[in-house]
């Protein structure tokens, strides 16, 4: 039986890039690297193939200059490098490009970690789909992870300043906080056998369009317009009144305490609607 | 991050380092990439070590970048170089608190190819360079500093230690590109004397300003572009200040002499936003939003601040070889790092060919540096530093020609016009300078520039 796999998930970002506050364009710059989280990872998931005597596999999905982050998986230590060619249209598809990929030239992994959300609005969603089609345990937005007894031991913040202790069963996915560990520094031998390296690609069959989710062209957030009616009123004072609400009676605040979370979302919404945010 | 060490690493016999190749370059500026660019071009395996993320990522420079050099390497460079303007319009300024008295000076010849200088970040041209290094056969490594080079047990310099966890390396010749407080000529005992003593400090902001608004205020247009160099803008410490325009940026800042700096107790910052109030100056960056904040040794002791060019195994290129270029009307940095690297690169290539890499075989280096403009227009300009940053040229003469046009332009009705002589009998009095100092500097000045 050969070596378990630890696998870890990068992203390639763009530390640098600047956004037009008008027109929300994004200038993106030539030096992408990994984001913290990620480093965090990839030290996590290495420290884990030591400790697990597991093979380490770093992987992305992005074009060829997304090689450069598994490279630098390869100079830290990592064994392997899979870089999964495409453009991923939402989380649930990277999870499957990232899942097919894997399952298509190792066995699945003992353990995926990943950071905690990419840098580029990132939601966080791609550990927890990956635990899903890998059928493994998951916890998420880890800040110490070690091993114990065959499987993990790891923490996590709550609110308060309070942490949660998990004990994690394999398989598993783990997404970790920019935090606790650094990112070993890569000896010199690994940097000059990771330049040299060649990064297996591995191409999807078929090109993958998630139906359930309806994609709108990426522009600036922009509030909806409202149409309100000019102030009424003979004098100025009145109409800056009537347009700003000033010294008119409100309906106060009023304090909810819904039983439970079915009822929470139904006040929500129920507010949303009274003010015409629903359709 | 291990700091550099004091000497060398004395290597037993037969120990060897992770890798070897024929050259290893130290630092990926302009210097480096051109030395790497010619010694991969004539076909040796080299090593590129840049100590940033990325080459350019901590280099600073206050002005222009004249490529024409850049024609042996690169030709046509000017169609793919990363470049912001093309500077068409060079101002010298001479301030005190209230005046300002400017030769301004604009050509369109220089807004076409082939050239003269331009503006460019570093971060991009530096990257741009050190690319074209790689694409001709060069390893870069970046994030990896030189801690200390190895020696043979005769002394010879055999490699580089990096900071990397098994960090040796093996080379046939290290060329030293690491800038200005060169850790590793120093360590190979190059310098004679202390270099912070001939080093300036030079600090910059980078502001903000929207393209339209540049084009305006300069007078320019497209990619024409504005370099304005300064004298008695640093209230009082020798230096100078500059200012020059990017394509949605200005750049402005003073260099000073850090050890007047010190004394002075006034934080370079200050000088900065003293600078940008003054009123000839003001108008010219209102509004903009500082995007950088920038500072940096810069070796302008010009030729006999030299240190000894070549070692036993060792050739030192760039600033760590005090080749900027600081002469009042030339101030020039990347054109003689660049050519300096050059040359290093050919003379390193032809004594690995002739397999002879020790401080003989590397004397071809400082021959092409002489016979180039890097050692000729050092040599010519030697006196140029001192007389520069002397007191009169920082402190006295700028007062004085301000108060001296200002008197020719005064009219002074009913009074008669006073004529030339009279008006500068009276300036140099008022400023305190005689004219036996002033023609002496003129004699000065002539034998340095003539």
């Amino acid at each position: 039986m050969g070596k378990a796999l630890v696998v870890v998930a990068l992203r390639q970002v763009d530390p640098f890039a600047t956004v037009d506050p008008l027109t929300g364009t994004v200038y993106a710059q030539p030096r992408g690297g990994l984001s913290t989280a990620d480093e965090c990872a990839l030290e996590h998931a290495l420290r884990m193939a030591e400790s697990l005597d597991a093979r380490c596999l770093a992987c992305t999905v992005g074009p060829q200059e997304a090689d450069e982050v598994l490279r630098t998986a390869l100079a830290a230590g990592a064994t392997e490098a899979l870089r999964v060619a495409g453009e991923p249209a939402s989380e649930g598809h990277t999870a499957r490009l990232l899942t097919e990929a894997i399952r298509a030239r190792y066995a699945d992994p003992a353990l995926l970690l990943c950071g905690d959300y990419s840098m580029d609005r990132g939601t966080g969603a791609t550990p927890a789909l990956l635990a899903a089609r890998f059928g493994a345990s998951q916890a998420l937005g880890l800040v110490e992870l070690t091993s114990h007894n065959g499987g993990l031991r790891a923490e996590r913040r709550l609110d308060c300043g309070r942490r949660e202790r998990l004990a994690i069963e394999l398989p598993a996915v783990c997404s970790v906080e920019p935090s606790t560990v650094r990112l070993r520094r890569a000896s010199l031998p690994g940097l000059l056998a990771a330049r040299e390296a060649e990064i297996p690609v591995a191409s999807p069959a078929e090109s993958f369009v998630d139906t359930r989710i309806r994609r709108r062209a990426r522009t600036a957030y922009r509030p909806r317009t409202r149409a309100i009616a000019a102030p009424a009123g003979a004098a100025p004072g009145q109409r800056v009144r009537a347009l700003t609400g000033a010294l008119t009676e409100h309906e106060p605040p009023r304090l909810v305490f819904p039983a439970n979370a079915a009822a929470a979302a139904s006040e929500l919404l129920d507010y949303l609607e009274q003010r015409g945010y629903l359709p | 991050m291990t700091s550099p060490m004091s000497s060398p690493v004395r290597v037993a016999e037969g120990e060897r380092g992770v890798a070897s190749f024929d050259a290893v370059i130290v630092g990926a500026g302009p210097a480096g990439s051109a030395a790497a660019i010619e010694l991969a071009r004539a076909g040796r395996r080299v090593a590129l070590l840049e100590r940033g993320s990325f080459p350019g990522a901590k280099n600073v420079y206050g002005g222009v970048v004249y490529g024409r050099v850049l024609d042996e390497l690169i030709p046509n460079w000017w169609t793919e170089a990363p470049i912001q303007r093309w500077v068409t319009r060079r101002q010298t300024m001479l301030l005190t608190p209230g005046q300002a008295l400017t030769v301004d000076f604009r050509t369109e010849n220089w807004g076409k190819p082939p050239y003269n200088g331009a503006t460019t970040h570093r971060a991009d041209f530096d990257a741009w360079l050190a690319g074209k290094a790689e694409e001709a056969g060069a390893k870069l490594l970046t994030s990896t500093l030189v801690t200390a080079l190895r020696t043979d047990p005769g002394g010879r310099i055999v490699g580089v230690r990096t900071d990397r966890p098994d960090g040796d390396l093996d080379a046939g010749v290290v060329i030293a590109a690491d800038g200005v407080n060169s850790f590793l000529a120093k360590q190979a005992g190059l310098y004679a004397e202390d270099q912070l003593a001939n080093s300036t400090l030079g600090v910059k902001e980078t502001l903000a300003l929207p393209r339209e608004t540049i084009e305006e205020r300069f007078g320019v247009r497209g990619t024409d572009g504005v370099d304005i160099e300064m004298i008695g803008a640093t209230k009082g410490i020798p230096g100078g200040g500059f200012l020059y325009t990017n394509l949605d940026s200005l750049s402005i800042g003073v260099v000073v002499d850090l050890t007047e700096l010190g004394k002075a107790k006034v934080r370079p910052e200050e000088l900065i936003a003293e600078l940008k109030r003054h009123p000839s100056i003001a108008p010219l960056v209102r509004g903009g939003e500082i995007v950088e904040y920038a500072a940096h040794l810069i070796p302008e002791g010009g030729y006999h601040s030299m240190p000894t060019l070549t070692g036993n195994g060792l050739l030192i290129a760039g600033d760590a070889a005090a080749m900027c270029l600081a002469a009042g009307i030339w101030l020039e940095g990347v054109n003689f790092a660049i050519g300096s690297g050059m040359y290093a690169g050919r003379a390193a290539a032809a004594a690995l060919a002739a397999g002879d890499t020790s401080t003989r075989g590397l004397a071809g280096y400082r021959e092409r540096l002489a016979s180039s403009f890097v050692l000729a227009d050092h040599h010519k300009l030697r006196g140029a530093p001192g007389l520069l940053m002397s007191e009169r040229v920082q402190r006295k003469y700028p007062a004085m020609l301000c108060d001296l046009v200002e008197g020719v332009f005064q009219v002074t009705n009913p009074q008669p016009k006073p004529g030339f002589r009279k008006l500068l009998l009276r300036s140099a009095k008022r400023h305190g300078v005689r004219l036996r100092d002033l023609a002496r500097d003129a004699i000065s000045g002539i034998r340095s520039y003539g």
